[in-house]
């Protein structure tokens, strides 16, 4: 693998980070006052967009429950 | 610095909430100097103990007619993410902050405003719960071959499998070599099983809170091997006490093939409250 691609191959999954977490966590302020986004499955949306070069995207083979888990 | 979005008409501006600060450690520590990248201007919006860290955007752009075809734009999307990211790490180095999710667009500052009111008491319980810290990622990948190679030390079962498969001949080595890997795959199977507890269980003691998360396959990974634990943790800031317990913990499971993979800081996207209603 060449550096240039290696340095692609870090930028994306850096980006899967962010992608992951700007569009799947933090704060959802629903109700009138804003502009809704809601509805839309933003972080497929986004994976399915920034990642177009993957042919496939597959379901997380499992969903463990949290633990200790967050409200 | 001025905002593109300025020339617009005034009526066509919106809010674009990246998160929400403490107005002592914000105001005093951030100052007015907080750009969000090349063409954004970054307000702090002051209501009561609480600011909303903000920027003025073009509601056109964020209309929920328009969005999806926003949103297939992927040099957009990925430069708002990034902008997105990149405003709350800001604020991130100076205070505690509870980070919105993409796309939190209020029609004007009354109700922005509105928001930060309303909603200040559980606003500032979210802040009380990630004062001081910051959320880090841990994933653990397994290599297949140290993973084998490690099991055969502790399994004797493999380590005959091993060997017969390494002296036999033709269809008979092909047989050894599958109930080999039949072996080892099952032996994963159940290392997958107890990699929750620990993975999850050790790096808890070192952090206020911690999730586990789903995993991600291999084409979203960007690593050929399996992840077999996706995790995130609230931590102290400096981030001591848990990089201590993360080093020690891949030492212990380096020899079984496993490599741990660490994130951040980010903003305590994890956990903060997933919903608060506008009332």
């Amino acid at each position: 693998m060449s550096m240039s691609e290696q340095q692609t191959l870090k930028q994306q999954v850096t980006l899967l980070e962010l992608v992951d977490r700007v569009l799947n966590k933090g704060v959802v302020v629903s109700g009138d006052i804003t502009l809704s986004v809601a509805g839309v499955d933003l972080v497929y949306v986004g994976l399915r967009v920034l990642l177009s070069s993957v042919a496939t995207l597959e379901e997380p083979r499992e969903r463990i429950s949290a633990a200790g888990a967050a409200p | 610095m001025i905002a593109p979005t300025a020339t617009l008409p005034r009526k066509g501006l919106g809010w674009y909430l990246y998160g929400v600060a403490a107005a002592d450690e914000a105001s005093a520590r951030l100052g007015a100097g907080l750009a969000a990248g090349a063409a954004q201007e970054v307000e702090l919006v002051a209501e009561g103990p609480l600011v909303g860290v903000a920027s003025r955007v073009s509601l056109e752009e964020f209309d929920e007619q328009a969005l999806p075809d926003r949103l297939s734009d992927a040099t957009w999307l990925e430069q708002k993410i990034r902008t997105h990211e990149h405003v709350l790490e800001r604020v991130l180095e100076h205070a505690s902050v509870v980070p919105c999710r993409f796309g939190t667009v209020y029609r004007g500052e009354v109700e922005l405003r509105r928001f930060l009111s309303e909603r200040g008491e559980a606003l500032e319980a979210a802040l009380d719960r990630v004062r001081g810290k910051v959320e880090v990622g841990v994933k653990a990948f397994v290599d297949r071959d140290r993973f084998a190679a490690g099991r055969a030390r502790q399994n004797d079962d493999i380590r005959q499998l091993e060997a017969q498969a390494s002296t036999a001949e033709g269809g008979r080595a092909y047989l050894e070599r599958r109930r080999l890997e039949q072996l080892v795959a099952s032996e994963l199977e159940r290392f997958r099983g107890e990699a929750t507890d620990r993975i999850h269980t050790r790096l808890m003691s070192a952090a206020e809170d911690g999730l586990v998360l789903p995993l991600q396959a291999p084409e979203l990974s960007g690593r050929a091997e399996e992840m077999v634990f996706n995790g995130a943790y609230l931590v102290t800031a400096d981030r001591v006490g848990f990089e201590e317990a993360l080093g020690s913990l891949a030492r212990d499971i380096r020899d079984d093939g496993i490599d741990l993979e660490l994130t951040g800081p980010w903003p305590a996207y994890n956990f903060v409250p997933e919903e608060l209603g506008a009332g």
